[in-house]
């Protein structure tokens, strides 16, 4: 049975006139890699803060591991893993001691540290930089660095706020593979990030906020479906009268169809036997064409398109 | 849990740069400068040592030699006088070998090329050899029977005032930059203590932040963070005063091993003052601005600059001594070296450790706090 | 001249210490200008001496008077912690009490243990009243036993130790020379040009040199040489403005120019070019600010300390003197003393500490071309980052 790890009540947070979360409810399960989404200012960051009590909030209710969570409920920060935005190292430390010592925040036993500390090492493969300092170390590497000061002490609970900006391909790629294996071995983990290649990739479920709400929550399948625009059809045609693109765009289904003189683009939401009938109207006027192919919706799709329509709604 | 947090405080402090230039080099620096600058100025100019005079003319007055060399004489004399010829004496003079010439004659006359106490003593020395030989010609002349008593009088020597000594201690008062020196690093380990409060505040560093979220109570991370501050302060402190009490030199009276207490309580006050001002609502560039001009201001106040400052602080604003933290350090020291009972230098220490409290206080009512606001 | 405006925000931005530095100078400097005396006659230096009278007989306070004559009585409380911080830092040169009984044992010819006084240091100022308190007494003891009362004894002691001896008092400076207080200006003037100049000016220079800011220049259109010389401009320009300030300060004190001030004036242009090439040559390193920062106040102080700046040289040891030789602060005090009078003029000496200062401009110019050429040979970046593994 699955044990819910986070679950966040209402939540209200404000900053002076400003409201940060309006009533922000969250349940996350353990074994999780629950990914939430937004864009900047959306909240995101202020809910991390909120579940780790280091922000008052006016209203609402967090619990962790089944218990309220408070500034000093150490047993439940003992399980907690945390990778801010900011990097958070001592600079005067090499990469070896900053971990030795926030392991040692956590794990006092000193043989058992050294074990995390090396598989932490590993697993950030900073093996080659153990001596170096902080300022020595590429963006890269000190992004790794400070992802692996947070988990060296075997968290069941990761919390990674933006954890891959400005990181190269290559870093972000090991980051991103650390993360599952960290799941893997059965940690839950909460990720936010501005990449939705990244979240879509990662995340088991995802949370959309914009101005302090959730907007939307569900499996990446489950929020693919809510939006209308669940499959584009794109078309290689250079000519193209009006009328056969007005009958397209009057199939059942189809709710627009653009012709730019090379492409003609026409986005479906559900039905099954769309592309069939779009050929159809384009063979029974004898119009010749190229390439066909279609795409599903991205999680950017969906991002954008929900985001928008929030945005929508605050305006009427 | 409080001796990890507190080997890694030590180990991190042990490797900034600027505690190493700031708490280390310069005051090294400033007090081997204090020494070539000051190192001579009490023995020549506060010291009595015979003043240097040419005398003119002293072959046709044997009386007036008589006297000047009487003076010369033995390990307290006042003058040391050189005989010579009008030419060589303005030539003696122009160099500043001697600080004045006396003219033997009727009348002594006497020539200087400055002002100042030589020149007056020399002049208060011819002035009372001319009341003397006025005195003995007058009893000469009027009743020569009572002369043998009256020159008897006036030549015996005296010793008619008693002196009341006020310390067994070094009296060179140029010490007391030294005092001001060690009172200087004391002071800068407010800089030291700055991060006690800075990184440990979830809404001052990502590093405060970091270390609230780990199950590392902030008390023990705090009073971990601040003991380790101490013991690097009390490094510096230890190496400032072994510095100038023996590479220096310098004199420090009989009482050496409380100098380093007063030192070691002193930089644990700069720290606890650095605790304080980090744990301030501010930028942390402003905090270092704070505490560094606050630590000059009051070194400045206690005479590090302007060695006479103190008595100025003591006539005009006396309560300010009191509670200078700077001049309380180098006054403890003072009077460790000046006073043969320890009255006044326990004093001084409770100051310190009142001070040292009091910022103690405030800044743990600051950093009570565990959730923020805002980040 | 982009780079010469940009230059200029910089420096706006670090100006900060070098105006504190400048206005705190100056606002000690001027009010001491409006104060100064001249002295012609030989002053008689007047001390503090605070006087406990437990005797308190008209002869007591006959002695009082007396020694209130050349000196200033100072009131303090009778306590032993007072006497001692007082005579320590010479907040009084001497502590004298007038034991009870003074004017009866005196009254007898008793001439020892009249008086006593707190003791601190052996000083001037004890020899001197000592002697002087000896002499009265014995004094007063020679017209008693010539058959005055003890009364006439004692007024006629005071007269006679009104005697005058005549003193003459001889000027060895050249002439004209510069009074005390512009004399004086001109001897603080040079640490204050280091911290002003160096302090202020090799932070801006670091920073527009920096290499990242020195990489993105050099790609762009502009010619190295320009951006050296808009440098340069902005630079000698600060220079300037800093020197023009304190000359036009120097020369108002002063009443106007003559030979010694424009002597004066020279020294300080020519030490000021010295601190600019010692700013350039220090700029020359990449060094973080805190360096910057030690390497002002060991130079500025250290200087200042070893070359008589705040102690007169006369006062430094003769080791200290020859170690000092070797820095070009030396030479300017060496020149401003014979101007102040200190030492005897003489003009080819005063040549000498010119050339000499100027040497030491040309031979920091020359270390840093030689010290430039040599780094620009290993252009490569010194502090190269760890890049990560192949991924």
């Amino acid at each position: 049975m699955e044990n819910t790890v986070v679950k966040i009540e209402n939540l209200v947070k404000r900053y002076g006139e400003l409201i940060a979360l309006d009533h922000f409810s969250l349940e996350i399960k353990e074994g999780e890699i629950f990914g939430l989404l937004g864009p900047n200012g959306s909240g995101k960051t202020t809910t991390i803060n909120c579940l780790l009590s280091l922000l008052s909030y006016d209203k609402g209710n967090i619990e962790l591991f089944g218990k309220k969570m408070t500034p000093v409920s150490y047993d439940i920060k003992k399980d907690i893993g945390v990778i801010m935005q900011n990097v958070a190292v001592l600079n005067e430390l090499t990469v070896y001691e900053n971990i030795d010592y926030f392991c040692g925040l956590y794990i006092s036993d000193k043989a058992l540290r050294k074990k995390y500390v090396e598989e932490a090492i590993a697993f950030a493969g900073l093996g080659d930089f153990v001596k170096f300092y902080p300022k020595k170390l590429s963006g890269g590497l000190l992004r790794r660095l400070n992802i692996a000061c947070g988990i060296a002490h075997k968290p069941k609970l990761i919390i990674l706020d933006e954890p891959t900006v400005a990181v190269d391909p290559q870093s972000r790629n090991r980051i991103l593979e650390g993360i599952e294996e960290l799941n893997r071995a059965g940690a839950t983990v909460i990720y936010t990030s501005h990449y939705m290649e990244e979240v879509e990739q990662l995340c088991t479920r995802i949370a959309i906020m914009d101005k302090g709400r959730k907007i939307a929550e569900g499996t990446k399948e489950e929020l693919k479906r809510m939006i209308r625009n669940t499959e584009t059809v794109t078309i290689e045609i250079i000519e193209l009268p009006e009328e056969a693109r007005a009958q397209i765009a009057s199939l059942p289904h189809v709710y627009s169809a653009e012709h730019d003189g090379e492409k003609l683009v026409i986005c479906c939401s559900g039905g099954k036997h769309n592309l069939i009938r779009i050929l159809d109207v384009l063979q029974s006027r004898d119009l010749s064409f190229g390439r066909v192919y279609t795409e599903l919706p991205t999680l950017n799709d969906v991002f954008l398109e929900i985001t928008g329509k929030a945005l929508r709604d605050k305006e009427d | 849990m409080f001796l990890h947090i507190f080997k890694y405080e030590l180990l991190s402090s042990l490797r900034v740069k600027d505690l190493i230039i700031w708490l280390m080099i310069f005051p090294i620096a400033l007090g081997t400068f204090f020494k070539i600058a000051f190192g001579n100025i009490y023995a020549q100019n506060t010291k009595f040592s015979a003043i240097p005079a040419a005398v003119v003319g002293a072959e046709n007055d044997p009386s007036f030699r008589s006297v000047c060399d009487s003076v010369s004489e033995g390990d307290e004399a006042l003058l040391k006088v050189t005989y010579t010829n009008e030419e060589t004496a303005l030539e003696m003079l122009e160099k500043g070998d001697v600080d004045g010439i006396f003219y033997a004659g009727d009348e002594v006359r006497l020539t200087v090329a400055g002002s100042g106490l030589g020149q007056t003593i020399l002049k208060s020395f011819a002035d009372r050899y001319s009341v003397s030989a006025a005195i003995i010609k007058d009893a000469l002349m009027n009743d020569p029977a009572s002369a043998p008593a009256v020159i008897a009088a006036i030549s015996e020597d005296v010793s008619s005032c008693r002196e009341i000594p006020l310390t067994e201690g070094n009296t060179d008062n140029m010490v007391q930059y030294f005092y001001n020196l060690i009172a200087m690093v004391a002071m800068y380990g407010a800089v030291t203590g700055l991060h006690v409060s800075v990184g440990n505040q979830a809404n001052m560093s990502p590093l405060g932040a970091r270390r609230s979220c780990s199950p590392a109570r902030k008390s023990v991370s705090i009073a971990a963070s601040f003991l380790g501050s101490c013991i690097i302060q009390g490094l510096c402190m230890v190496l400032c005063v072994s510095f100038v009490a023996f590479a220096l030199g310098v004199d420090f009276g009989s009482k050496l091993p409380l100098v380093y207490a007063a030192a070691l309580l002193g930089g644990c006050m700069g720290v606890s003052i650095g605790f304080f001002v980090g744990a301030l609502n501010m930028p942390e560039s402003a905090k270092t601005g704070v505490v560094m001009s606050f630590s000059m201001l009051m070194c400045f106040f206690s005479g590090l600059m302007v060695g006479n400052m103190k008595a100025v602080i003591a006539a005009k604003v006396p309560w300010l001594n009191m509670i200078n933290p700077a001049a309380v350090v180098s006054d403890s020291i003072y009077c460790l070296n000046i006073y043969s009972d320890y009255r006044r230098f326990i004093v001084k220490m409770i100051s310190m450790v009142i001070i040292t409290l009091v910022f103690v206080v405030l800044g743990l009512i600051l950093t009570r706090r565990k959730k923020y606001a805002s980040l | 001249m982009q780079v010469f405006n940009a230059f200029l925000k910089v420096l706006k931005k670090r100006s900060l210490s070098a105006m504190i530095y400048i206005a705190v100078f100056l606002g000690i400097a001027i009010p001491m200008a409006s104060s100064s005396t001249s002295t012609e006659a030989m002053k008689l230096t007047s001390l503090d001496i605070c006087v406990f009278d437990e005797d308190g007989t008209d002869a007591s306070r006959e002695l009082i008077s007396l020694l209130a004559k050349n000196n200033k009585i100072v009131t303090l409380e009778n306590d032993r912690d007072v006497m001692t911080d007082a005579l320590y830092y010479e907040w009084i040169d001497y502590a004298l009490i007038i034991d009870k009984g003074y004017a009866e044992k005196l009254a007898a010819g008793e001439t020892n243990d009249l008086f006593r006084s707190y003791h601190m240091h052996d000083s001037y100022s004890v020899v001197y009243v000592t002697n002087l308190l000896s002499e009265y007494t014995s004094t007063v003891k020679a017209f008693m036993t010539s058959g005055n009362s003890f009364s006439d004894a004692l007024s006629k002691t005071a007269d006679a130790l009104s005697t005058d001896t005549e003193v003459t008092m001889k000027s060895f400076s050249s002439g004209g020379g510069l009074t005390d207080v512009v004399g004086f200006y001109y001897r603080y003037l040079p640490y204050i040009l280091v911290a002003v100049i160096l302090g202020t000016l090799c932070p801006v220079i670091v920073t527009m040199n920096s290499r990242d800011l020195r990489f993105r220049t050099n790609c762009s259109s502009i010619r190295s040489s320009s951006y050296t010389m808009q440098l340069f401009l902005g630079s000698a320009m600060f220079v300037f403005a800093v020197l023009a300030l304190f000359t036009v300060v120097g020369i108002v004190m002063n009443g106007g120019i003559n030979g010694d001030m424009l002597l004066a004036i020279a020294n300080s242009i020519i030490f000021s070019l010295v601190v600019t090439a010692l700013t350039v040559f220090v700029s020359g390193f990449e060094i973080g600010p805190n360096i910057q920062a030690l390497i002002t106040q060991i130079a500025g102080l250290g200087m200042s300390f070893l070359c008589g700046v705040f102690v007169p040289q006369s006062m430094l040891g003769s080791g200290v003197l020859t170690a000092a030789r070797f820095l070009p602060m030396y030479w300017y005090t060496v020149l401003n003393d014979m101007l102040m009078g200190d030492t005897r003029f003489d003009a080819d000496k005063a040549a000498l500490c010119l050339a000499v200062e100027a040497a030491f401009a040309v031979m920091l110019v020359v270390l840093t071309v030689l010290v430039r050429r040599q780094s620009s040979g290993k252009n490569a970046p010194r502090q190269k980052k760890a890049e990560p593994a192949a991924a």
